[in-house]
């Protein structure tokens, strides 16, 4: 048996029997764990709001190392991003951002690079108001801090400068195609320099600087296509919280 | 030794039940065998009787045994004021408390990103027109206090907002009987944010 202390963002929060809840957290030291907080559903529960979504919380909790299901002991609220939580367009892309993690990371391995990528897309989004550069630049950082970061500086297939003129994009071999090449292999997606530029850009700006991201108009749609399909790609589904980003606009 | 069939049905039908365990369902299927056949009739009857009887209201989606409920067809109701909730249950725990006269609308569940839960999949439509068709004074969004049931209360107040009608939410922060010592910032601050002059 161990007692583990740790910095930690919630992802998920669901009700377990008649008075506990089972919760889902991304961990600054453990990565993703899940762990049970007993009676945290009743109204004095000594959890209070700490264990709602979105919360960054300092979690003290105990249980057999490499369990899968761990007994939570105390969570005490750093920052509630009460801000998100207040705007609907802030608060669903929070979820985004959570559901992206929860989705594609697994359990007890720790990810300390993706814990403060979480953290600092929180905070920014509670500060800023250019959402989605923010959620765009998002996606390709998960994808980059899995490992899966695209490759843009050459051509995938024949490792030359891409060059001026039409561009392609290749999901599956996750990289940017010359003119040549993308008349020759026909990929997935074509994009014009000027989107490479802010791609290649994109891989290397602070997230909390992200509202320096400016997208012309149409290239948001086009990087919107790549990022978003990154994630779909690797993923095989589409995610819940997406569709509720679309149909909040139209309210 | 294995148990009788009947007994091993009875077993598996009452562990689906919320709350009820292995242990749990064991004792109840004893205590149901030792008792009369005329209470285990009186028990079955009246679970069948549930699933018979029990409909929802068309206006406000509240569980009854006719159609529209006691609360909506009460002509002494305050119909200028509505009362939204999330589940069925919770009317019953507003009508226990007994200060509330006016109407309910039951929204059948709550709007959950993380589930795919989204509005067409609850009332809200049938709000919006309850709404539209009365004269509704004041909509009081009672959803509970977490992040389901806060974005829910906001998704409502801002498809209510075009209408004239008053559009509040009740108070959340210290619960009675609590202690300062225990609560947390969020409730605290909530607390403060809701205070009330006396």
């Amino acid at each position: 048996m161990g007692l583990y202390k740790t910095p930690g963002i919630v992802l998920r929060s669901m009700d377990l029997g008649e008075k506990d809840k089972l919760v889902t957290l991304m961990t600054e030291k453990f990565g993703k764990i899940k762990c049970v907080a007993k009676s945290a559903r009743r109204m004095k529960s000594r959890f209070g709001a700490s264990l709602e979504p979105l919360s960054y919380v300092h979690i003290l909790y105990f249980g057999k190392e490499y369990q899968t299901l761990y007994q939570l002991n105390q969570a005490d609220i750093r920052k509630s991003f009460q801000h998100i939580r207040e705007n609907l367009d802030k608060l669903y892309r929070g979820l985004y951002f959570v559901e992206l993690i929860d989705s594609l990371v697994t359990e007890g391995h720790p990810e300390p690079q993706l814990f403060d990528l979480l953290l600092e897309g929180l905070e920014t989004l509670q500060e800023g108001n250019d959402l989605e550069p923010l959620c765009r630049l998002f996606e390709l950082r998960i994808m980059a801090g899995l490992g899966y970061t695209p490759r843009l500086d050459l051509c995938i297939s024949c490792k030359l400068d891409p060059g001026p003129g039409e561009l392609g994009f290749s999901f599956l071999r996750k990289g940017v195609l010359c003119g040549p090449c993308t008349r020759k292999y026909q990929p997935e997606t074509r994009i014009t320099p000027g989107t490479l530029n802010t791609l290649r850009r994109m891989l290397s700006i602070e997230i909390r600087n992200s509202s320096r991201l400016k997208f012309p108009r149409g290239m948001e749609e086009e990087i919107g296509a790549i990022t978003r399909r990154m994630v779909l790609a690797h993923l095989g589904r589409e995610l819940r919280t997406y569709a509720f980003i679309k149909n909040m606009a139209l309210v | 030794m294995k148990r009788p069939a009947a007994v091993t049905e009875l077993l598996e039908e009452l562990k689906r039940l919320p709350g009820i365990g292995p242990k749990t369902a064991e004792r109840l299927s004893f205590f149901l065998m030792r008792g009369s056949e005329d209470q285990a009739r009186r028990l079955a009857q009246a679970i069948i009787h549930i699933k018979e009887k029990i409909v929802l209201c068309s206006q406000c989606h509240s569980i009854t045994d006719k159609d529209p409920c006691e609360i909506c067809s009460d002509p002494n109701r305050d119909r200028s004021t509505l009362c939204v909730v999330e589940e069925p249950h919770d009317v019953y725990i507003f009508e226990n408390m007994g200060h509330f006269k006016g109407q309910y609308h039951v929204l059948m569940g709550v709007i959950s990103p993380l589930d795919g839960v989204g509005p067409p999949d609850l009332t809200i439509d049938d709000l919006k027109r309850r709404v539209e068709q009365n004269n509704l004074k004041e909509v009081i969004l009672a959803t509970n206090p977490d992040m389901e049931g806060e974005s829910t209360a906001l998704y409502i107040a801002k498809l209510l907002k075009p209408y004239n009608v008053k559009i509040s939410r009740i108070a959340r922060g210290l619960p009675v009987g609590g202690d300062i010592e225990f609560a947390d910032s969020v409730t605290l601050q909530k607390s403060l944010e809701g205070r009330m002059e006396l």
